[in-house]
């Protein structure tokens, strides 16, 4: 759960991070993205940071699991923001990493 | 106006941040590693690593006390937990162990209720104590300057919320190797990506000492009567004098039984035993932190000699609920390993944003200015601060290992150690230049954090070639953790060797030699 919890963090943040002009040049080559796939990516990242919640407290309980989330987030930022500078692309190859290794977690 | 008010905030951000920078650093990097407070108390006393805790803990533990110190007017035990394996117990006594508040502290295994003979430290309690009343100042006025601090700090961060107009523009923004506005980058991105963090731990920073710092409503409503406060709040109540007549203590088993049950289920963190032997004597226990987010205290506190409930605490009303969310939170004990794991990292990143801060001044101020004796002082406080606390850190625990067990004063040595490490390293930079300086000291750091885990596997037997198969990672953390933050430093120190190979400056030049 620990791990699915940071995953949908992890690809909430990433997928919001390429919405946006500057990153998305940093990854994909281009800053121009078509209006609708940036509007569609910041709503699926939204949407994934809020599924992150019920995961989160599924796990913690509604009164350690909020703080967990602050800290959840703030670790599934974290690199993210180191790794755009040096290795733009491991950020989009570690999403779907991510979200194999919380799916494999959340089952075994 | 919008504008105006941007410019004060920036000013008032800059300046509150950096008056006060140097001490939030060490208190919020000696805080940072005080969430692992246990685990570098066991890490520093070596000779405890294959204690484990018992069945009938509190029987045995004082059972021991009675042969220890039948006369002792009370005593203090705090149990064995998951996290620490022995009982630690306090008797106030007479004698030259004893410390300045007179008070004697031994280990005692839970198996058997006799002393471990481990050596003299302060242990992980040192950092913990450090990073809210500082050293050798009065309690009062050293908490004052931390609580003075934090509350710069507070200023500092929520000025810093308005001057940082970009918040969600700039969230993943980090442009590294380009000089001032990398330092402005990381810094930002420190501050935003664990800002519920730092607003939180400020806060309720600010919070656990507001007894000391605002005392006007304890005052009043307990008219004037701090003990009166004190057992309310924590439900230890003032010692009932000796009744002269000696009495043998009750057997502790039942009590055991009797305050988990009332308890439903939760564990005993400490016991006080008040006039044990005596007609008066009385047992209170405390329940662990931990189980719950709140440390609002339950106890319960039974007669010593009949084993019948005098009064019982439990956490009432909204103040006291307030009270114990907010410690809770400040100190992290709930919640787990992981739990701990992710306050640790935003911890970290708040000693980072510190250090960012404070460095992003003085670039700036070289840059503009090219420097003067004010930016040179805050050159070398840096220097000496970023660079030179984590490398006395790493003294602290060398020394540990390297002082002989049987030394004289040995725990306060420990911590001499440490500051004689920091001083050093605060008149270092004095002599060099100041990319010299971040450099040798750095270099000094890691290798000084690298020895720890060398050292330890060279004067014990719990190194990490034991420690990792055994599957100990309480122990095998602190080297751990020393052999990352070596590689971190050593990074860094290898980054000032090599700078950016465009400074803006340069490049400003480059751009007006071209046109």
């Amino acid at each position: 759960m620990t791990v699915l919890s940071f995953a949908l963090a992890y690809i909430g943040f990433s997928t919001l991070c390429v919405a946006m002009e500057r990153h998305h040049g940093e990854v994909f080559g281009t800053r121009r993205i078509p209006p609708r796939r940036q509007i569609t990516l910041r709503v699926a990242g939204w949407l994934l940071l809020a599924a992150s919640f019920p995961v989160v407290i599924t796990q913690w309980g509604w009164s350690f699991g909020p703080v967990a989330w602050c800290g959840m987030l703030t670790l599934a930022a974290l690199p993210i923001v180191l790794l755009l500078p040096w290795r733009p692309r491991l950020v989009l190859w570690l999403a779907p990493a991510a979200c194999m290794l919380g799916i494999l977690a959340a089952w075994g | 106006m919008k504008n105006g008010f941007r410019q004060s905030m920036a000013w008032l951000h800059t300046w509150s941040g950096l008056v006060v920078g140097w001490v939030l650093f060490a208190v919020f990097l000696t805080g940072s590693v005080s969430y692992f407070r246990p685990e570098i108390s066991l890490w520093m006393r070596p000779e405890l690593h294959d204690a484990a805790a018992g069945t009938r803990a509190a029987e045995m533990i004082i059972a021991g006390m009675q042969r220890r110190a039948p006369d002792a007017p009370s005593w203090i035990i705090l149990m064995p937990s998951a996290r620490n394996p022995v009982a630690d117990v306090f008797w106030r006594e007479e004698g030259p162990n004893a410390s300045r508040r007179g008070f004697q502290q031994v280990q005692l295994d839970p198996r058997t209720g006799e002393g471990l003979a481990a050596r003299a430290t302060a242990g992980g309690d040192f950092f913990y104590a450090f990073h809210f009343q500082l050293f050798g100042l009065p309690i009062p006025l050293a908490r004052w300057i931390v609580s003075v601090c934090a509350m710069f700090m507070l200023v500092a961060i929520v000025s810093g919320i308005v001057t940082h107009r970009r918040i969600f523009a700039d969230f993943f923004t980090f442009r590294p190797r380009k000089g001032q506005r990398s330092w402005l980058d990381g810094h930002a991105a420190l501050a935003t990506l664990a800002l519920p963090y730092h607003l939180m731990i400020t806060y309720t920073g600010l919070i656990t000492l507001i007894a000391l710092t605002m005392p006007w409503p304890i005052l009043t409503n307990f008219q004037g009567d701090r003990t009166a406060y004190i057992a309310a709040v924590f439900g230890i109540n003032e010692r009932a004098p000796r009744s002269g007549r000696t009495a043998p203590l009750t057997p502790v088993g039942p009590l055991v039984a009797e305050a988990t049950a009332r308890w439903g289920g939760g564990t005993i963190g400490r016991i006080l035993v008040t006039n044990p032997g005596d007609a008066a004597a009385t047992i209170t226990f405390q329940q662990q932190d931990g189980d719950r987010l709140s440390v609002s205290r339950r106890t319960i506190t039974f007669n010593g000699v009949t084993g019948a409930v005098i009064a019982t605490r439990e956490p009432e009303g909204p103040a006291d609920a307030t009270r114990g969310v907010m410690y809770g939170l400040h100190v992290g004990r709930f919640g787990g390993g992981v739990m701990r794991a992710l306050f640790f990292v935003s911890a970290l990143m708040g000693s980072a944003m510190v250090a960012t801060g404070a460095i992003l001044w003085a670039v700036k101020r070289r840059q503009k200015a090219g420097g003067g004796a004010g930016a040179r002082l805050v050159e070398i406080l840096n220097v000496g601060t970023i660079a030179g606390l984590p490398a006395a850190m790493a003294v602290y625990l060398l020394a540990n290992r390297l002082l002989p067990p049987g030394m004289a004063g040995r725990a306060a040595w420990e911590v001499y150690c440490f500051f004689i490490a920091w001083l050093l390293m605060l008149l270092h930079p004095l002599l060099r230049s100041h990319r010299r300086a971040w450099q040798e000291q750095l270099w000094a750091g890691a290798l000084l954090l690298l020895a720890v885990p060398v050292v330890n596997a060279l004067t014990t037997h719990s190194h990490l070639g034991m420690t990792l198969p055994a599957g100990r990672w309480d122990i095998a953390g602190v080297d751990l953790a020393c052999l990352g933050f070596a590689v971190l430093l050593g990074c860094s120190a290898w980054m000032v060797r090599h700078p950016a190979t465009a400074t803006p400056r340069r490049r400003t030049a480059q751009a007006v030699a071209a046109e």
